[in-house]
């Protein structure tokens, strides 16, 4: 029984390593600064900037990568010019995060990436919803499998034990 | 002998049903409450009555087979019935058969006798479909009664059999309640047969798939 | 006193675990970390992963239960229905996951947790029918008549399942309003590898589990035979004297 435990502490342990790991790559995904931050830290480096796609302002060739298009925050709007991979999920009316620098002259910010906005909740419902009763299901049936083979292997051992009432 | 022993046992439960007017009497009751029932709780006016009338009348009868098709089996544990069945040198799926048969007759002597009676209540214009009313009527039925018969054999030896019944053979028999719907609603409202020919010929894989596949399994529920 | 065949079970069952969970850990991360994003739906494509996989088993586990069916009716072999209750019992599992998970995905999607969609319908039936196999199962109390009936329902059953898939498909291009489409998500290869390598996965996760429960249920009409033997003993021998 033992080793038992010990094989499922080691799956439990892969699988927390294993949602971290998730934990963090999805947490990185979805930083970003919404247009008013933006405009108000003015930060020099890259950065990712959250916004919905304005309606009627995407204009550009989109198969060849490039794209003029302006970012709604709350308040205020971003004119971002994108040039990079051809976009796949570029359309108006999208929540995007944008990857690039904001330039403070031209009052542009010039990405080089981009991605839809993703809602993980969904995503991670499913996994938990899919796999965690499957796990618990495994585990309770490994352990009564178990449990059953000792008390088969008891029960043959305490047999002889039943002859006693024989000769009551 | 096969066809003498189908006729023994459509027979002998006709004999039954008559001297005793048991199932029939229920069946009919009950579907005249289900028809009362139904306009009420719609409070129908005529449109309403024309969307959902197709839908009420195979409610109706669905639930009224369901009474048939319990009484078909649990009638024969009376005077231990059931273990001459089994017991029996006649090939098993010679009872099938009688049984099936008989069930049929009834819910479509049910089904006719309520016919009617939708038509009055309902004010339904039938007078020009009434032939292909019969044929979906027909095939459905007899669908119904072919699962029905092998679920009623099942559930008569075992716990809770009123409950188990409908709960096992419901699900199976939703293509024929989804085909009857749609054909009798189709021909209700005068439409052209190509509009609603397809329901009939599913109802008629249906019929031939289980009353093959009930035919050799009823074999293994009647096994001593 | 256990069977040769269940003691081989036991021996092997760890490659099935360990290649299940290994094929499951590559999916995921293949799925979750590695894949790109659908054309689409986005990020929500990625529950596809998990609901597409639980879906297939679910119908491949009915297809052991009507395969063991059939054999059980030819050969009567007590473990081989205990196969059918164990794929059956699993089978209701993994179908309630793909619905519960269908409807995750049809939120986002289709913006509405269920649609009378002919797929969702059939796997909705196909649950009330494992259900009703399952119920059958605990209201006999004969063992042999319990595996006898359930293997006929089983079969019934599985017939009738592509009748139930289309005549459900029919019914709904009568009844739906074309506006919410139900378009596949368009597979590239990308989006393929996971998918084949989580399918693969669950189906050994499947098998593991099938597997386990056998056992489980062999073993403990086992104990139950043997509890019955001393029991029984322990009455005679106070009866004799």
């Amino acid at each position: 029984m033992t080793s038992f435990y010990l094989r499922w502490t080691g799956v439990l342990l892969v699988g927390m390593l294993f949602g971290g790991l998730l934990y963090a790559h999805y947490t990185q995904h979805l930083a970003s600064l919404t247009p008013e931050q933006l405009l108000h830290q003015m930060p020099s480096g890259e950065v990712r900037l959250r916004g919905l796609v304005k309606s009627g302002s995407l204009q550009g060739e989109l198969e060849q990568g490039k794209a003029v298009f302006e970012l709604v925050g709350e308040r205020v709007s971003v004119t971002v010019q994108y040039a990079g991979p051809p976009p796949e999920n570029l359309r108006e009316l999208k929540t995007l995060i944008v990857v690039g620098r904001w330039d403070p002259m031209s009052n542009t910010f010039y990405a080089r990436d981009l991605a839809l906005l993703p809602h993980y909740g969904f995503v991670t419902s499913a996994y938990v919803a899919g796999l965690v009763p499957l796990v618990i299901v495994v585990f309770s049936m490994a352990r009564r499998v178990n449990a059953l083979y000792e008390e088969i292997k008891r029960s043959t051992v305490y047999q002889p034990e039943a002859t006693p009432y024989v000769d009551t | 002998m096969f066809r003498h022993v189908v006729q023994w046992v459509v027979w002998k439960d006709l004999l039954t049903e008559f001297r005793s007017r048991e199932t029939l009497s229920s069946m009919l009751f009950f579907a005249l409450i289900v028809i009362f029932i139904f306009s009420f709780s719609f409070s129908m006016n005529q449109q309403a009555a024309q969307e959902l009338i197709a839908g009420i009348i195979w409610v109706a009868f669905a639930f009224t087979g369901m009474i048939g098709l319990g009484k078909s089996f649990s009638a024969e544990l009376q005077n231990d019935c059931l273990e001459y069945l089994q017991g029996s040198p006649a090939a098993k799926g010679a009872i099938y058969a009688g049984k099936v048969a008989a069930n049929f007759m009834f819910m479509l002597i049910v089904e006719i006798i309520l016919f009617p009676l939708f038509v009055i209540f309902f004010n339904l214009d039938v007078i020009e479909q009434i032939s292909l009313l019969l044929l979906i009527f027909f095939l459905a039925t007899f669908g119904l009664s072919a699962v029905g018969t092998l679920f009623s054999a099942l559930t008569v030896q075992i716990r809770a059999r009123e409950v188990m019944l409908p709960i096992l053979l419901l699900p199976l028999v939703v293509p024929v309640m989804i085909a009857a719907v749609e054909a009798t609603k189709g021909a209700l409202n005068g439409d052209p047969l190509p509009m609603y020919q397809q329901w009939l010929e599913l109802l008629a894989i249906f019929n031939v798939v289980f009353t093959v596949v009930s035919f050799w399994l009823f074999d293994f529920i009647i096994d001593a | 006193m256990i069977s040769k065949v269940v003691r081989r079970l036991r021996r092997f069952q760890g490659w099935f675990g360990g290649l299940a969970a290994g094929c499951l850990v590559a999916g995921l991360y293949l799925g979750l970390l590695a894949s790109p994003p659908d054309y689409y739906q986005g990020e929500v494509a990625r529950i596809m992963y998990i609901h597409v996989p639980l879906a297939h088993t679910a119908l491949l586990a009915y297809t052991v239960v009507f395969a063991g069916s059939l054999w059980y009716l030819w050969k009567r072999d007590p473990l081989i229905d205990n196969v059918c209750h164990a794929a059956a019992g699993l089978s209701a599992l993994f179908t309630a996951l793909a619905l519960v998970t269908g409807m995750i995905w049809a939120k986002p999607t289709w913006n509405t947790w269920w649609t009378w969609d002919a797929r969702l319908t059939s796997f909705a039936l196909l649950f009330f029918i494992l259900l009703g196999y399952l119920m059958l199962r605990t209201f006999i109390d004969h063992p042999e008549r319990e595996a006898r009936y359930a293997a006929v329902l089983a079969i019934v059953g599985f017939l009738d399942l592509p009748i139930i898939h289309f005549s459900v498909e029919w019914w709904r291009t009568l009844h739906q309003p074309q506006s919410i489409s139900l378009r596949g998500v368009s597979i590239s290869s990308g989006l393929l590898i996971p998918l084949v390598i989580m399918s693969i996965g669950m189906s050994l996760l499947f098998a593991y589990m099938l597997i386990l429960r056998t056992q489980l249920l062999y073993l403990s009409r086992l104990l139950e035979t043997k509890r019955g033997r001393l029991l029984s003993q322990f009455h005679f021998s106070k009866a004799d004297p």
